[in-house]
């Protein structure tokens, strides 16, 4: 049996893991499914390419650093992409979901997601075509690490690059005092005002964070894959799988459902065939809520 | 001068649906203040909207001279005006320790152990579940949990809405006698109560709301014994 399916899933996994961190975190503390999450992605993905274009207007050309296919500029031009797509989710907040939420029918406020995420993608069709693109159009040599599975030196940075991100999360939400009033807010909204809380302020950190973070997973998906409009749309229902499967509002759980989900998807494709590989990620997530209806990591309060 | 000065308050859930209707109290410094009234009487939103909870639609809420009526109900604790709810008044799926700490977010950050601290050593039960979490406390737990959270910014004046619902009558003893050392030490409190006896023993003036309006003002070791009371909050009470 190859094995090589091992680093696919785990690729593939930690990449909806990290989307899906922004998934479970608009649904726990805004209270709706956010589906233009997947379209941050490709916003993201689509503002680090135009700054790393830009960068390169201005300095020319420059080498790629070490083993991998891409240099210096991609790494600013993807935190300034970060910063972008944070401004991009604040501002569709302050436009939309906003005062729909203040009427209080979540239903609406999906809708209205469905509606934003439509336009988002058809402005990035208009803007760059539907045709996809690439961060760096070199060819990687695989590395072999044993039994058989080979590695790029990219996808090992992007493993290293997720890790680091996830844990550094996990410490947020857990450590720092946002992170708490983030937490307390999700929990209850109004006694998180009666002990001071800034709700308007927790609200933004989380469109902030979750858009970032969703930004870093389209830029990822960009090295790795290929760019396009469609990118984020292709990941939406995984990320929101793996969002429920580690259970609502978990951060950990996000992770951990991606890795089950790219996992079981890229086992599917190798041992049943590809045309099972949506079928099997579903199956799983049906599997696990049957047994803890809360997902992995959820808690039923009180 | 009063600390706590509300004036002819007018607060409702819906735009046009009054629930609060033109309620008046006042308290001074450390003052304990109950807060009596039937069923439905409209005690919580009343004391829900002095804390900002609850859209007001007229009237005024003056803390220590200051107008806070129309003010973001976050701002209140950092003005020194603390509330505990009557209901879900902790955050369950967090420890003792971090309901705690999620309150001092308003203080300087070198002040909040220092709160912490001080708040276990007046509830040492909650020093020892510090790291369980907050919704697998008792509710004799979990309303002191709420108080000391409450405490730990030092508010001037404290706002509680029925402490003692739900606990046995030993757990009810022990918080009101926290309430009254709380007092001595400088706070003023605000309590609406259900258990008027209890809360009256230790109160020093009372109020008697009925259909959100205050019908009746009076001390707090007499008023339990004033005919004008006993008709007021038994009749509404028959007729509930
Ligand atoms: N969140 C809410 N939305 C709409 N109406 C509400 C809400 N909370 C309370 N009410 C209404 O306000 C009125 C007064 O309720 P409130 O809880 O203030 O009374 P109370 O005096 O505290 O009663 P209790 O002694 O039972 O606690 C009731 O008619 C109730 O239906
Ligand atoms: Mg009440």
């Amino acid at each position: 049996m190859n094995l090589q399916f091992i680093v696919d899933g785990l690729i593939s996994g930690s990449l909806i893991g990290l989307g899906a961190i922004g998934i479970t975190l608009t649904y726990s503390i805004l209270r709706f499914s956010n589906f233009a999450h997947g379209d941050f992605m490709a916003w993201g993905a689509y503002g680090t390419l135009s700054v790393v274009a830009a960068i390169g207007a201005l300095v020319g050309t420059t080498a790629p650093m070490g083993a991998l296919s891409f240099g210096w500029p991609l790494i600013l031009a993807a935190i300034a992409g970060m910063i972008m797509t944070a401004c991009l989710a604040l501002v569709l907040d302050w436009l939309l979901f906003a005062r729909l939420r203040d009427r209080g029918q979540s239903i609406i406020v999906v809708m209205a997601s469905f509606g934003a995420s439509m336009a988002l993608r058809s402005l990035l069709e208009f803007i760059f075509t539907s045709s996809p693109t690439y961060f760096s159009r070199g060819i990687q040599m695989a590395i072999p690490i044993g039994f058989g599975i080979r590695i790029t030196p990219d996808q090992m940075v992007m493993l290293a690059t997720t890790i680091i991100l996830v844990t550094a999360m996990h410490l947020f939400m857990q450590r720092s005092q946002t992170g708490r009033e983030m937490r307390a807010y999700s929990q209850n909204p109004s006694l998180a005002r009666v002990v001071g809380i800034d709700t308007a302020r927790v609200v933004r950190a989380t469109w902030i964070i979750g858009a970032a973070l969703a930004c870093a997973a389209g830029v990822m998906v960009g090295i790795l894959v290929q760019i396009r409009p469609l990118m984020g749309l292709d990941l939406l229902l995984p990320m929101f799988a793996a969002a429920i499967l580690g259970g609502i509002g978990s951060v950990p759980g996000a992770v951990l459902g991606g890795l089950i989900i790219g996992l079981s998807e890229a086992a599917a494709v190798q041992l049943i065939g590809a045309e099972w590989r949506a079928a099997i990620a579903f199956a799983i997530l049906m599997a696990v809520l049957l047994v803890r209806p809360t997902g992995l990591f959820g808690r039923a309060e009180r | 001068m009063s600390i706590l000065d509300v004036k002819c308050l007018i607060a409702g859930y819906e735009p046009g649906l009054s629930i609060v209707k033109g309620a008046s109290i006042h308290a001074d410094e450390r003052e304990i203040v109950v807060i009596l009234g039937p069923n439905g009487a409209g005690k919580s939103s009343f004391i829900k909207a002095i804390a900002g909870l609850v859209p007001v639609t007229g009237g005024q809420v003056l803390l220590d001279g200051h107008d806070i009526t129309y003010g973001a109900a976050h701002l209140r604790v950092r003005q020194g005006l603390a509330f505990v709810p009557q209901t879900d008044n902790i955050f369950p799926l967090m420890t003792v320790e971090e309901n705690l700490r999620v309150a001092g977010g308003v203080l300087q950050r070198g002040e909040v152990q220092s709160r912490i601290d001080e708040t276990y050593t007046m509830f040492p039960d909650l020093a020892r579940q510090r790291k369980l979490a907050a919704g697998s406390l008792s509710g004799g737990q979990r309303q002191m949990l709420a108080v000391g959270r409450a405490l730990i910014v030092h508010p001037r004046v404290l706002m509680l809405d029925e402490p003692s619902a739900g606990l046995s009558p030993k757990f009810v003893e022990l918080v009101f006698a926290r309430l009254n050392e709380i007092r001595r030490a400088g706070l003023t409190i605000v309590l609406v109560e259900q258990n008027a006896r209890a809360a009256l023993a230790i109160g020093d003036r009372a109020y008697v709301l009925v259909e959100g309006r205050e019908a009746h003002e009076g001390r707090a070791a007499t008023l339990w014994d004033d005919p004008v009371v006993a008709e007021l909050y038994l009749g509404q009470r028959r007729h509930a």
